[in-house]
């Protein structure tokens, strides 16, 4: 009876390694996606196409990851049968593979409508644009670093900065929208634009979902119990801003 | 949320001077499979057999606290009164040996006086359909036990339990002599019988548990660590020490 030592149980690692090995891997595959981000938005905004080929040949590279993380994900489900932390960090992976595979995606269909056509007079845009890359850069590498590092609050902090995403994805919108009204002749380009400010807001949302899995792998909480959403509207039925324009 | 049909309420369980388990209390709700998981020695086939008054069978052995059963505390029944009503499954088949398997079913009637013969062959038939042995030895009831394959002989073990009429099934590591395809058989059997009956069921086997206890409790060192549904318990367990065990970082 009650072979136990005294002072607790003997801990022992259990799937520690592995599931370390699976984070690993999984943080990997991240930089991949947020390279091709990274290097897909420079390519756009250059016009460089030599640069955007680059982005889109790594594609392939990006499905591989994807495969070989769910088959990893799969077999350790299966071999271990995996129970509470280790359970939910599985089911997390087979997820964050998931978004972070559209991540890359993304990277990769910025550099897909890249065109030499980029420059114009629209200072104001590209500087939104700039500023939100910046943003939503450090949004992937920040929730990479929650993943990598077990951090709970990293993960956490994620949600406060997609809001100034989500209100510079508007300010863009904006901005683009006025410039088709000034200048209709460059619409097919300003369409682009209006394409990545897109692209940058549904990378942010893929990293929130990223940190969002790792909150659940690490604490088993779900969204829902510590940021329940809001209820929302159709943007032109929200209160208009103070300096009297409606809201886009 | 469903009545509770057995309740636990401060149990300690001694050999001689040394608790085996210590206040335990507990609540197994009506008509659902409670799973109790716990390490080698922690107590879990001491607590479930006080369940049924098991445990005093044993020399120096004594019992603190009470189960009540519908409300009445079973430690004030007479304890062949209390088994009748709940049943007892062990973890290796313990068919009597020089009995049919009729006879190993119809054995529970017979202790509990005088009954026609019609009357007999209904409660086999019906015991042995619930334990989803019928069907395989429906042209043989008058076979010896021992030609039964273990799975078989187990199953021919629960119908002797439901044979008895018991309102309460406790089940022992029902699986752990047999193999895998017995095993999910029981499995699925455990399933169908918790339409009529509360199930408790001691297992060492995590996925079992996982697969065929509504509830689950994990008892460590004599003491309840926790207890909960058992999807909450293994996804999210709400003691450090639950997640330790059933992750195996010990045990």
């Amino acid at each position: 009876m009650n072979e136990e030592p005294p002072g607790g149980p003997k801990i022992r690692a259990g799937y520690d390694l592995e599931i370390r090995h699976l984070k690993n891997r999984a943080v990997e595959m991240g930089d991949w996606a947020l390279q091709m981000f990274h290097d897909g938005w420079e390519a756009f905004e250059a016009g460089d196409l030599e640069a955007a080929q680059k982005v889109l040949d790594r594609g392939a590279q990006l499905d591989r990851y994807d495969e070989d993380m769910e088959h990893a994900a799969i077999a350790f489900l299966v071999l271990r049968q995996p129970t509470a932390i280790d359970l939910r960090t599985a089911a997390a992976l087979l997820k964050i593979t998931t978004h972070l595979d559209r991540i890359g995606r993304l990277g990769f269909d910025m550099a897909r409508i890249t065109s030499p056509e980029t420059s114009g007079d629209k200072d104001d845009l590209t500087r939104v644009l700039e500023r939100m890359d910046a943003v939503v850069e450090s949004m992937v590498r920040q929730a990479l670093d929650a993943l990598a590092t077990d951090q709970v609050s990293l993960a956490r902090d994620l949600f406060r900065r997609d809001d100034e995403v989500d209100q510079l994805h508007r300010e863009a919108n904006r901005r683009i929208i006025d410039l088709m009204v000034k200048t209709p002749a460059a619409a097919p380009r300003l369409a682009m634009d209006l394409l990545v400010a897109r692209h940058f807001e549904r990378i942010a949302d893929n990293a929130c979902k990223v940190g969002e899995k790792t909150i659940y792998a690490l604490t088993g909480q779900r969204r829902s119990e510590y940021l329940p959403r809001h209820p929302v509207v159709p943007y032109v039925l929200e209160a208009p801003r103070k300096d009297g324009r409606a809201r886009k | 949320m469903e009545g509770t049909k057995l309740k636990v309420d401060r149990l300690t369980a001694y050999y001689g001077d040394n608790p085996a388990i210590r206040e335990i209390s507990l609540d197994f709700p009506e008509r659902r499979v409670t799973a109790i998981i716990g390490p080698s020695g922690c107590g879990k086939s001491t607590f479930i057999r006080c369940l049924n008054r098991m445990h005093e069978t044993g020399a120096h052995t004594r019992v603190e606290g009470k189960v009540l059963l519908d409300g009445e505390d079973i430690y004030d029944d007479d304890p062949v009164r209390v088994r009748r009503r709940i049943g007892m499954v062990f973890q290796r088949p313990n068919p009597f040996v020089t009995m049919s398997i009729y006879d190993n079913v119809s054995v529970a009637l017979r202790f509990n006086g005088r009954h026609p013969r019609e009357y007999v062959d209904q409660v086999v038939i019906r015991s042995l359909q619930q334990a989803a042995l019928w069907d395989e030895v429906s042209d043989r009831v008058d076979a010896p036990a021992t030609s039964l394959s273990g799975g078989q002989q187990q199953r021919l073990c629960i119908a002797r339990a439901l044979a008895a009429g018991p309102e309460v099934l406790l089940m022992d590591e029902p699986c752990s002599a047999l193999d895998p395809l017995a095993t999910s058989k029981i499995e699925e059997l455990i399933g169908q019988l918790k339409q009529d009956y509360t199930v408790v069921i001691v297992t060492h086997n995590m996925q079992q548990a996982a697969r065929v206890a509504d509830f689950t409790a994990f008892i460590y060192l004599g003491g309840l660590v926790e207890f909960g549904p058992t999807e909450q318990l293994f996804e999210r367990p709400k003691e450090r020490l639950t997640e330790q065990y059933i992750t195996g970082r010990f045990g």
